[in-house]
């Protein structure tokens, strides 16, 4: 009751309660909330513009916590990284040089990196940077990692030849160490049994009757038997052009067409064909051209050593 | 004055001016203050509810398009790390099938050299700062040591007047090898490629493609030039004076003659894969004395302590040598 007001009416003097009409208490009231409003919008402005909203600062920490995550991820992709460095010093200075290949040059193994920007939809963004770095990144280590797939798989066949010629190839002497080393590949003016002055295409081991003869190479036997001069007489074909021939046996232990190993027992030595007395006549072709057998094989092993070799090298299985 | 408003006292039974004190007045105003301030809080709250602020929509898009790239790139990388995987599981097997040996693991690969990581693994504990503080320290220490060492070896020598003996030791690798992972076989027993039998290598074998170039390991002067079709190959000695001379094999060509002076580093020829060699590669030894010595212990001039270390443990590893 104390709170009603009242004015004086200076026309009859009384005094009279203030009672407003309902349009001015509507003024009242829109005047009254728009300064709510005003004031609001003035707080809010304040309280953004200084701390952030509290929405804002739930957002920020995400981002925050988002880029840490980034982080862990770019620690992965620097160890990827660095796997891949090794793996291609690997490939460039170990591999390659051993299997004689060319090895590849870094345009190639940096390709289509910093090429035209493919990102354009990471621009405009507060950390546009860093999602680009990583894209490249990523980008990168594909591009690395697919050169380097494709590189193993080129080494890897190149690899398996390489085995296989090693294999193949007609790389140790035919009979033991010990035995003296005869004519080798030279012009002989005189033929110590026809006496006429003619090639001599191979090299001569002094072997007494019934010396064991190895395959000096992997390969197929292609010729054994009696070939007129050379009297008994196994020829190996060792492919890659590769022939390898052993004459004046005593007795031919393989027969046409059988796989021999490097190391294979083939036959006992001898004196028959065109011979003076027991000895092995050996002869490496290469594509039908006569080559020096000293030019390919050392004589380096000790007699334990070289037979230590055979049983090695026939372990698992003799002919196949 | 109609605006002058009176309030009816009922203890006076009169009309009273209403007067308001400067206090009533700041009180007013206060609780007009706190009133908007709440009713501030309040809409702005509500206001929230339904809109997002310019600034909180352009995060939300970044967190958005974050979480879009990470998940992108987490994914690739995954699939990326599978193939790598299987990249190092090729290169083991290419290791092993090529030099007849285990291969050193990658981690051990880059150990001691580069040294990004170097204290990863003392990462993660309460102390782990002041143990790395620590450990970085006491590497120092171990570098100054080995300098320290070093230097007082010099100045044995020096004082001893061996000036010259220490230009002509042959002390430095005869091939520039990055990372040294061109050493392939090194001194001792090792698998012979074509007998399977272990033999002595008497030396030390480099990879490297065929033409790269060949350094004499230290002065002295070129003894033998010599080109064979068997055994070596292509060779050179050189004499180093103190006893000391070293032969370099398989060469592609020369590049000195017989009788000439060299120095450290010095080219003397290319790689090559002249003899009884299955693959190009150098083949280096070092004889003391006419009696063949493991070079691995005569590469102290060009290599840190870890680098050392490290190619001490490729050339002990049984593998297969080249020739």
């Amino acid at each position: 009751m104390s709170s009603r007001k009242y004015f004086l009416d200076l026309s009859d003097l009384q005094y009279k309660r203030v009672r407003l009409p309902w349009k001015n208490k509507l003024i009242r009231f829109t005047i009254g909330s728009l300064v709510c409003v005003a004031v609001t919008l003035l707080y809010t402005a304040i309280i953004n513009d200084m701390l952030g909203s509290p929405k804002e600062k739930v957002l920020s920490q995400e981002i925050e916590s988002l880029k840490l995550e980034y982080s862990l991820m770019g620690r992965e992709i620097d160890n990827s990284v660095r796997i891949l460095d090794d793996l291609e010093q690997s490939d460039g200075n170990r591999y390659r040089p051993i299997l004689d290949m060319d090895s590849i040059p870094s345009s190639i193994r940096n390709m289509g990196v910093g090429g035209i920007n493919r990102y354009d939809e990471l621009e405009g963004y507060d950390n546009s940077s860093l999602m680009l770095s990583f894209r490249a990144k990523v980008e990168e280590i594909r591009n690395r990692t697919t050169v380097q797939f494709e590189s193993f798989k080129a080494i890897e066949e190149r690899k398996n030849e390489w085995k296989r010629e090693m294999e193949y190839l007609p790389m140790i002497s035919p009979v033991n160490v010990i035995y003296r080393l005869g004519d080798g590949m030279k012009f002989r003016e005189k033929h110590p049994v026809l006496g006429t002055p003619q090639w001599h295409h191979g090299q001569d081991f002094s072997t007494p009757y019934g010396t064991k003869v190895y395959a000096t190479g992997s390969g197929k036997v292609i010729e054994a038997g009696w070939n007129s001069g050379y009297g008994n007489c196994i020829v190996i074909d060792h492919g890659y052009g590769y022939r390898s021939t052993y004459g004046h046996l005593s007795k031919i232990s393989v027969s046409v067409g059988l796989n021999v190993k490097r190391g294979d027992l083939i036959a006992l030595s001898g004196s028959t064909g065109t011979s003076t007395g027991p000895h092995l006549h050996y002869q490496i072709d290469l594509f039908g051209q006569h080559k020096n057998p000293l030019y390919y094989f050392n004589n380096d092993l000790t007699e334990d050593e070289y037979f230590e070799m055979i049983q090695t090298l026939t372990a698992q299985s003799k002919f196949r | 004055m109609a605006n002058t408003k009176y309030k009816f006292n009922p203890d006076s039974l009169s009309f009273d001016k209403i007067r308001l004190g400067v206090k009533a007045i700041l009180l007013r105003s206060l609780a007009y203050l706190i009133g908007s301030i709440i009713i501030a809080a309040v809409l702005n709250f509500m206001f929230g509810l339904f809109f997002d602020s310019p600034r909180e929509k352009a995060l939300k898009r970044e967190i958005e398009q974050l979480t879009l790239q990470y998940n992108l790139i987490h994914r690739e990388m995954g699939n990326l790390e599978k193939v790598i995987d299987h990249l190092q599981e090729t290169d083991d097997n290419l290791y092993r099938t090529i030099f007849g040996a285990e291969p050193i693991q990658a981690t051990q690969r880059q150990a001691g050299i580069g040294g990004i990581n170097r204290y990863d693994d003392l990462e993660g504990f309460n102390n782990s700062k002041l143990v790395i503080e620590t450990a970085k320290e006491l590497d120092k220490i171990r570098k100054k040591v080995y300098v320290q060492s070093k230097s007082f070896d010099e100045l044995i020598m020096l004082a001893t007047e061996k000036e010259d003996m220490l230009r002509s030791i042959p002390a430095i690798i005869p091939i520039s090898t990055k990372d040294l992972t061109r050493i392939a076989s090194g001194f001792g027993l090792r698998i012979h490629p074509v007998y399977k039998i272990s033999k002595l290598h008497a030396g030390m074998d480099f990879t490297a493609p065929l033409g790269t170039e060949v350094y004499a390991s230290g002065d002295g002067t070129i003894e033998s030039v010599l080109s064979s079709k068997r055994g070596m190959g292509n060779y050179i000695v050189i004499n180093h004076g103190f006893g000391y001379s070293s032969l370099y094999a398989h060469l592609e060509s020369f590049n000195v003659k017989e009788g000439r002076k060299v120095k450290r580093g010095d080219i003397i020829g290319y790689v090559g894969n002249t003899g009884m060699s299955v693959a190009p590669h150098l083949h280096y030894e070092i004889k003391l004395n006419g009696v063949n010595v493991d070079p691995v212990n005569y590469f102290f001039n060009d290599l840190s302590p870890a680098e050392y270390e490290k190619m001490i443990e490729i050339a002990s590893k049984t593998g297969q040598s080249f020739d």
